[in-house]
């Protein structure tokens, strides 16, 4: 697949990254001669110098004959006017944009969007999606990582085990038959750095991190299995009012449940910004790391703690900071994903890694066959695909059980007839069933291949 | 012809006006047979027409457009000279009156505070004519000099928004400052005088309809529109008709922006959250409510004193006064009273007197504080509050709110003190011309408001305004000057660079 990204930011930069180890003929343009050398250096990619919007660039760098554009410029217009040059006058079939401005991404305008209108296939906000992931986050705020499938209906629990934990040193194998009725599987588990998945006759120890599948309706039961009983966030303080932060705040002003809020922000302006954006809550405009704010901000009494500044160090010493105030809870945002060890150490409960997200989303769509969501676990270590089954694909009409799935694939959750269930090794895969599928980054291509549809599919 | 009116001063188009003027109760008494006030008028109006006729002829050829220096004096002069050229029929009329009276009668007019000697005398309807129709002119010149003054000026109430830098506010500010001083007037003066014509037109045809005679009807409409509240003596309060449709006009003096929606603010249509028109609003709820359940309270203690239709009757009662003295017309309802018999209990003044002292909205023709500094200090206030909370929170209310809050406060805190203070001077003087204390502070408040009928209702029993001595009455006059300007226009023109630019 030939893929021209527009942009070498941390997005572009990402997506680049994950895009060309993938065996795609990646190009990258960006405006900044260095950023592009540095691409090209350090990553199996092409690069062209120029404004990405100016059709002599695209030209230059194979708009012609590209199957993709990916438009994710720090500018919203750059990106849009991108796409419309890669569509009206490269004919590029498929383009994604990173579009930030909240007025371009509201509903009532998404008719813009349109073919004839504004061509952008797919319109990716990272600040939008990263606050998404922080408000899952909260909603299970026992669980480091945080993902949902299927509308909404099936959710990926991160957990961590510690000695609270009940079901620890039992076989995998006799939990599912001790509690028959869970929809809920353990589809990955970390152990001492390193990822894979379970087999039936695993155990779970203390200090594991474990990754779990499991339905909606069935996610505080789980959690209590695994030792994280479910308490719901009455108090919350966020550090950074920024896009994330403000985004969040908003939603939870919106909430049914009664969240009471406090910001804290450095910049005055922006904290000026979210004030006017937010009711009920409460901006406070100083420094998230100071002792005097955080408490004026009562965080003694806090259920949880959200560190949504750009800045990963001020993230991680806030959040700290919070913690041993007494906060009861914190969430950390870190772009920097070799600081993801340092959460343990540092008692932080959970982290958001916003490119995990944005990736995810533009995954999507260059995945094959039917694949409607992605989600990339840890630092690109494996991926949990959610995908429909074709006709003609492999596993059509097949028993869970004669799949040739590789080592590291494992089944999480299966949808029939718009009813989801756990899938058992007599489960039949049929047309027309949606599978959410855990796979390590290197069985990935071998998972995609059985989703794949054959020849005469066409 | 045109352009040498153009050319004209201010004062003297004024006084060209106030001439013309004449005529018209001149037909009035004349239809009416009171054959001398007629002749008073007529010649009169003859008289300053001429004098009109030759200043023209000599100041007309100095060629020299009008400064907005000339207006702001104009302004002052119209308020302090005029009265005296006014005043020559009415005394003529009347006979046996001193100048000083007829002088204090017009500039109460003017200042559209509607107080008045004569409450006690029976005087020929065309006088109270007269009188209605100086303060419905002393209206329209502070409706439009509001906005082609004191608005380029950033006076007037206009300081409390005046430091708006959005793109939005330049454009108006440059809208309003468009042209020379002369030209700003002359388009003002065109665009507001047919609304502020057409609305008494209305309003006249309306109480006529609802059983007002003529002559009463058109007092009552001017009054009304130019919220000086003056009303023939022998007029006994209007029924219940009448009374919700001086209640609806009154909104005119609310906000500005129920007449017309001036280029200051940015989004049209929006009456329901205009800051000046929310405060009004909720003062129309709080209050009357309050003065309600205190009467309510002591019905029961009363008991049996009347039923569901007087506590009704009550209710609207204070309704109507309430929004007639926010706006500083002071119209009682007549239903007012019956709150009191009602319960048995007396209608505290005290709250009149608050809400004279609020005021109507800026660059309408209402007196008082305006709505829209008391909004100010109020938003401030909050937020001060909010602050011993949060020491360092920040408020929402979006960037305007933020400036009217920090620096549009500080202007109208200095408003406000510049208020008081010259209440506490006014109060000295009139106690030292040997007036009580009580009535010191309701006269001093009722004449810098422009309240005059506040008088009769705030305090204990009626003060008349001819039981005063000659020295109050000069100091009355003039703080009914000041409190019409405002204190700001008057220290702006103390200014040097103001003389020097």
């Amino acid at each position: 697949m030939k893929i021209i990204i527009c942009g070498a930011g941390q997005v572009g930069w990402q997506i680049a990254r994950h895009l060309s180890g993938e065996q795609n003929d990646v190009t990258v343009v960006d405006n900044n001669p260095d950023l592009v050398r540095q691409a090209t250096d350090t990553l199996d990619v092409q690069g062209i110098a120029g404004h990405a919007s100016y059709p002599d660039v695209l030209d230059r760098a194979g708009a012609q004959d590209a199957d993709m554009v990916i438009a994710a410029t720090h500018s919203d217009e750059v990106n849009m006017v991108t796409c419309q040059v890669a569509h009206s006058v490269f004919a590029v079939p498929r383009k994604i944009a990173r579009l930030r401005a909240q007025s371009y991404l509201d509903a009532i305008y998404s008719d813009l969007y349109r073919r004839d209108h504004m061509p952008i296939d797919v319109v990716i906000s990272p600040e939008k999606e990263v606050a998404e992931a922080a408000l899952r986050r909260l909603s299970a705020p026992s669980a480091f990582d945080n993902q949902t499938f299927l509308d909404g209906r099936v959710r990926l629990l991160g957990i961590a085990i510690d000695e609270d934990c009940p079901v620890v040193n039992t076989p995998l194998k006799q939990l599912t038959d001790l509690f028959s009725t869970l929809r809920s599987i353990v589809v990955g588990v970390r152990r001492g750095g390193v990822l894979f998945a379970p087999e039936p006759g695993d155990q779970l120890f203390v200090g594991d991190d474990i990754y779990i599948v499991c339905h909606r309706d069935d996610t505080e039961r789980a959690l209590d299995i695994f030792g994280k009983p479910f308490k719901r966030q009455e108090r919350m303080v966020i550090v950074g009012g920024g896009n994330v932060g403000l985004a969040v705040a908003q939603k939870l002003e919106s909430a049914s449940q009664r969240v009471r809020t406090k910001m804290i922000e450095k910049n005055r302006r922006c904290a000026e910004r979210a004030a006017d954006g937010l009711e009920r809550t409460i901006v406070l405009n100083g420094d998230g790391m100071s002792r005097e704010l955080l408490t004026e901000a009562g965080i003694q009494k806090a259920d949880s703690v959200l560190c949504v500044t750009d800045d990963d160090k001020t993230n991680l010493l806030a959040a700290v900071r919070a913690k041993q105030a007494g906060c009861g809870m914190s969430i950390c945002l870190v772009n920097d994903p070799t600081l993801q060890s340092l959460m343990k150490p540092l008692g932080i409960d959970a982290f958001i890694n916003p490119r995990a997200t944005t990736v995810s989303s533009i995954l999507r769509h260059i995945r094959h066959g039917r694949v409607r969501g992605v989600y990339s676990i840890g630092d690109a270590e494996a991926e949990v695909i959610e995908a429909q089954v074709l006709s003609t694909s492999p596993i059509s009409g097949q028993l869970v059980r004669e799949i040739d799935f590789p080592e590291g694939a494992l089944v999480g959750a299966v949808e029939k007839n718009g009813k989801v269930i756990r899938p058992k090794g007599t489960t039949r895969i049929e047309e027309g069933d949606i599978i959410v599928i855990f796979a390590l980054a290197a069985d990935v291509p071998a998972v995609e291949r059985l989703f794949q549809v054959s020849i005469d599919f066409f | 012809m045109q352009r040498i009116l153009m050319r004209l001063p201010f004062l003297l188009i004024l006084q060209g006006l106030g001439a013309v003027a004449m005529f018209l109760p001149a037909i009035h008494a004349y239809q009416l047979r009171y054959l001398h006030t007629a002749r008073s008028f007529f010649y009169s109006g003859m008289v300053f027409l001429i004098l009109f006729l030759l200043l023209a002829v000599a100041l007309g050829t100095r060629g020299r457009e009008g400064t907005v220096r000339g207006q702001l004096l104009g302004l002052t002069g119209a308020l302090v000279l005029l009265p005296l050229m006014l005043a020559v029929p009415f005394r003529e009329a009347i006979g046996d009156a001193h100048l000083l009276n007829s002088w204090f009668e017009m500039v109460s007019s003017l200042t559209t505070t509607g107080a008045s000697l004569y409450t006690d005398r029976a005087l020929p309807t065309t006088l109270h004519l007269w009188r209605a129709m100086v303060g419905w002119m002393g209206g329209l010149l502070f409706w439009v000099s509001a906005l082609a003054v004191l608005a380029p000026l950033n006076l007037g109430g206009f300081e409390v928004i005046s430091t708006d830098v959005t793109s939005a506010g330049r454009a108006a500010l440059r809208d309003r400052r468009a042209g020379l001083p002369g030209e700003r007037l002359r388009r003002y003066a065109l665009r507001l005088a047919p609304i502020y014509v057409g609305l008494t037109a209305i309003l006249w045809l309306a109480l006529v309809v609802v059983g007002e005679s003529a002559t009463t009807g058109a007092i009552l409409a001017m009054s009304t529109l130019s919220t000086s509240g003056i009303v023939p003596n022998t007029w006994e309060g209007g029924g219940f008709a009448s009374e919700i449709l001086i209640f609806a006009f009154l909104f005119f003096a609310v906000s500005r922006l129920t007449f017309r929606s001036d280029a200051i603010t940015r989004e049209r249509g929006h009456l329901t959250g205009d800051p000046e028109i929310r405060l009004a609003v909720t003062l129309l709820i709080i209050l009357p409510g309050f003065l309600f359940l205190r009467h309510f309270l002591g019905s029961i203690e009363s008991e049996g004193q009347d039923s569901f239709a007087g506590a009704l009757r009550a209710l609207w009662g204070a309704l109507f006064t309430t929004l007639s003295f926010l706006t500083t017309t002071g119209f009682e309802s007549s239903y007012f009273d019956q709150a009191r018999y009602w319960s048995g209990l007396e209608t505290t003044g005290l709250t009149l007197v608050g809400l004279s002292l609020i005021g109507g909205g800026v660059a309408t023709t209402a007196g008082g504080v305006k709505l829209l500094r008391i909004y100010a200090l109020y938003t401030h206030g909050a937020r001060e509050m909010g602050r011993l909370i949060h020491p360092s929170s920040v408020g929402s209310s979006g960037p305007g709110g933020r400036r009217l809050r920090r620096e549009g406060a500080f202007v109208a805190w200095i408003f406000f003190m510049l208020f008081v203070i010259t209440i506490a001077a006014t109060m000295a003087l009139l106690g030292l011309f040997g007036l009580s204390f009580e009535a010191s502070t309701i006269l001093t408040i009722a004449a810098l408001s422009n309240t005059g009928p506040l008088a009769s209702v705030a305090g204990e029993g009626p003060i008349s305004y001819a039981e005063l001595g000659a020295a109050a009455r000069v100091v009355l006059g003039a703080v009914m000057v000041l409190g019409r300007l405002e204190t700001l226009a008057l220290i702006a023109l103390f200014n040097r660079d103001f003389w020097r630019g």
